[in-house]
């Protein structure tokens, strides 16, 4: 059983075919790449796997679940996570709360639990902060706990945002262009992060990026797209000669 | 330890009160201020819920009191008045029933709202505040059309409900429902708002996307928010119905609405505290308002000038109180706690009580 299976996936909107048949197989533990020029349609097959769009064709099947006809928030479930290109925590709570919330789908109580707190109430509320408070001190972020992301630096914003992610225990991880907006100093940091997520946890990361630096220390398989369909993959070296990617990037004339 | 102080406090000021109404300290009318401060209070926090912490804009707020007033008085009157032939129920069951019907209103003023948390899964902003409007007016035509509840004539008959209380055991029996259920109230929505299961309610307002994907169900998070909002709303309308002793479908309209929303405003989005405290300013103000002599006072250098002028206290309060609102949005937009909770303001409170 693969960990997650693609399948002819195709998405129109109206007369755009803003992806085809792109297809692809994470078995586990890989770490995989996804680039393209912009508007080649990386984002909507992260939103396509994530659950916010309907394939108008193909399958994704995670695990043996197929995602077809599921919100969101129970692809979340079956232990997809994903991070925004531009950031988005929830800038008014605190970075410890971020991490909490981000683990509403194991809650394991209701409404009524909240409001008489009885003995489950408690028990789950400790298991909750008890995740997040590990989480954070591997990710060295305790001493930020009570801060809220706004008055974080992006650098730190963006590890914030990745350790909610980790925080849903995902199966795969899927980061939309982590290295957008950092500074060098800090890309350095990010590779080492997700270096470390990727041999610490048992996990397959997925990612979108457009710094090839980035891309080709990490990733063992790289996928290329352009108006939607896969034009190459192969390692870095491989994509790094391949004429049809040098031309997505640069046009006819460079060949 | 610091956890319950607010509660014993609470609790302290409650019997504070009961106690000076029921030697008769405080008279009928300062009584009938200290309920509609807890009516406000309630109306305010509840709207609070869901136009503060979910960020949603919700203008039909009183259509949800006027479901809870009139169920409540419905069962009330049919239980111990004489509208509809004899009382069902003995007097003395007065006093352990009442909290009962007022749930009940509760309960079907939160299965009304469904009307608007069902649409308010697929749109927010503008549109939703046109939907509430709209369920607003709908519930009000349609109590207007029933006759067997009086229609636009009205309905009465509940203050039997309060006499059975009184002849049983004598006391300030409206006085302490509404102390009660202010205080289940503010209990209610503390521990809602601050448990990780409604902070998915702030994470909504903040960013819907990213909850939805950080694996919050936000559809049932809207609708438990709003079935809790529209509830306890349900509660102050059955509690208004009983100090009245009647009630009108025309007493629930978008004025009222207006009345919930400036107490949220006024107080500051999202803080539980701000509506607290902006209930009881807003509706102290509201009384003193009324004073025509203070009014004539405040004119002075006006009717000097005007002299023919002859300013009414009912029309230069609905002047003063819109003023207030503009002068707040202009000079503290985000309300006098802004999102913050008392022990934020004054950190110092925070060795006597946490908000948690």
């Amino acid at each position: 059983m693969s960990l997650m299976k693609i399948d002819g996936l195709t998405q129109r909107f109206g007369g755009l075919q803003a992806v085809s048949e792109f297809s692809v197989e994470m078995k586990g533990g890989e770490l995989m790449g996804l680039i393209g020029p912009n508007g080649a349609g990386k984002t909507t097959i992260f939103n396509l796997i994530s659950g916010f769009y309907q394939p108008t064709e193909g399958t994704i099947t995670v695990g043996d679940t197929p995602t077809a006809g599921l919100k969101p928030h129970q692809v979340t479930s079956l232990g997809v996570a994903r991070t925004f290109q531009n950031i988005r925590l929830w800038h008014d709570m605190t970075v410890l709360d971020n991490i909490r919330i981000a683990q509403h789908y194991r809650l394991g109580y209701n409404v009524m639990d909240s409001i008489l707190r009885g003995k489950k109430y408690r028990e789950r509320e400790e298991r909750i902060l008890e995740i997040a408070t590990e989480l954070l001190e591997a990710m060295s972020l305790t001493e930020v706990a009570q801060e809220c992301p706004k008055n974080l630096p992006y650098g730190l914003q963006r590890r914030v945002e990745i350790a909610r992610a980790m925080s849903i225990r995902p199966k795969l991880l899927l980061l939309d262009e982590p290295a957008a907006g950092l500074n060098s100093s800090d890309v350095e940091d990010l590779i080492k992060l997700v270096r470390w997520i990727h041999e610490n946890y048992d996990i397959s990361i997925f990612m979108i990026e457009h710094q090839m630096k980035v891309v080709t220390s990490l990733c063992q398989w790289i996928k290329v797209i352009d108006f939607g369909s896969t034009i190459a993959e192969g390692t870095a070296e491989d994509i790094q000669s391949n004429p049809a990617v040098i031309k997505a990037y640069l046009g006819d004339d460079n060949i | 330890m610091q956890k319950y102080t607010l509660n014993v406090l609470m609790a302290a000021c409650a019997v504070f009160l009961l106690v000076l109404a029921h030697f008769k300290i405080i008279d009928n009318y300062i009584q009938a201020v200290i309920m509609f401060v807890g009516i406000n209070i309630i109306m305010s926090t509840s709207l609070n819920l869901v136009n503060g912490n979910m960020g949603e804009f919700t203008c039909g707020h009183a259509a949800f009191m006027c479901m809870g007033a009139y169920v409540t008085s419905l069962l009330s009157v049919l239980c111990f008045g004489k509208n509809f032939g004899d009382p069902l129920l003995p007097q003395y069951m007065a006093m352990f029933v009442f909290p009962i019907m007022i749930l009940a209103g509760g309960v079907v003023a939160a299965l009304t709202s469904l009307l608007v948390a069902i649409p308010a899964f697929k749109t927010r902003d503008d549109y939703l505040a046109i939907i509430t409007i709209a369920v607003n007016y709908m519930v009000i035509s349609a109590i207007e059309n029933m006759d067997f509840v009086g229609g636009s004539r009205g309905f009465q008959g509940m203050k039997n409900t309060v006499w059975a209380m009184n002849d049983t055991i004598k006391g300030p029996w409206m006085l302490f429902w509404v102390i009660t259920f202010t205080v289940f109230t503010i209990w209610v929505i503390r521990r809602f708002i601050t448990s990780t299961y409604g902070k998915g309610v702030n994470a909504i307002c903040q960013d819907e996307v990213a909850a939805e994907i950080m694996s919050v169900n936000t559809n049932k998070i809207k609708l438990v928010n709003f079935m809790i909002s529209a509830g306890l709303a349900g509660c102050a309308g059955g509690l208004f119905a009983h100090i009245i002793g009647y009630v009108n479908p025309q007493s629930f309209n978008i004025l009222k609405s207006t009345e919930a929303m400036v107490m949220v405003y006024l107080g500051g989005m999202g803080s539980l505290s701000g509506a607290v405290l902006s209930a009881i300013v807003f509706t102290f103000l509201m009384e003193v308002l009324r004073s025509q002599s203070l009014i004539d006072f405040l004119l002075a250098p006006a009717t000097f000038v005007f002299p023919d002028w002859e300013p009414s206290a009912g029309v230069i309060k609905w002047v003063m109180i819109p003023l207030l609102l503009v002068l707040i949005m202009q000079f503290r937009p985000e309300g006098i706690m802004g999102n913050k909770e008392l022990s934020d303001v004054f950190p110092k409170l925070k060795k006597y009580y946490t908000f948690k």
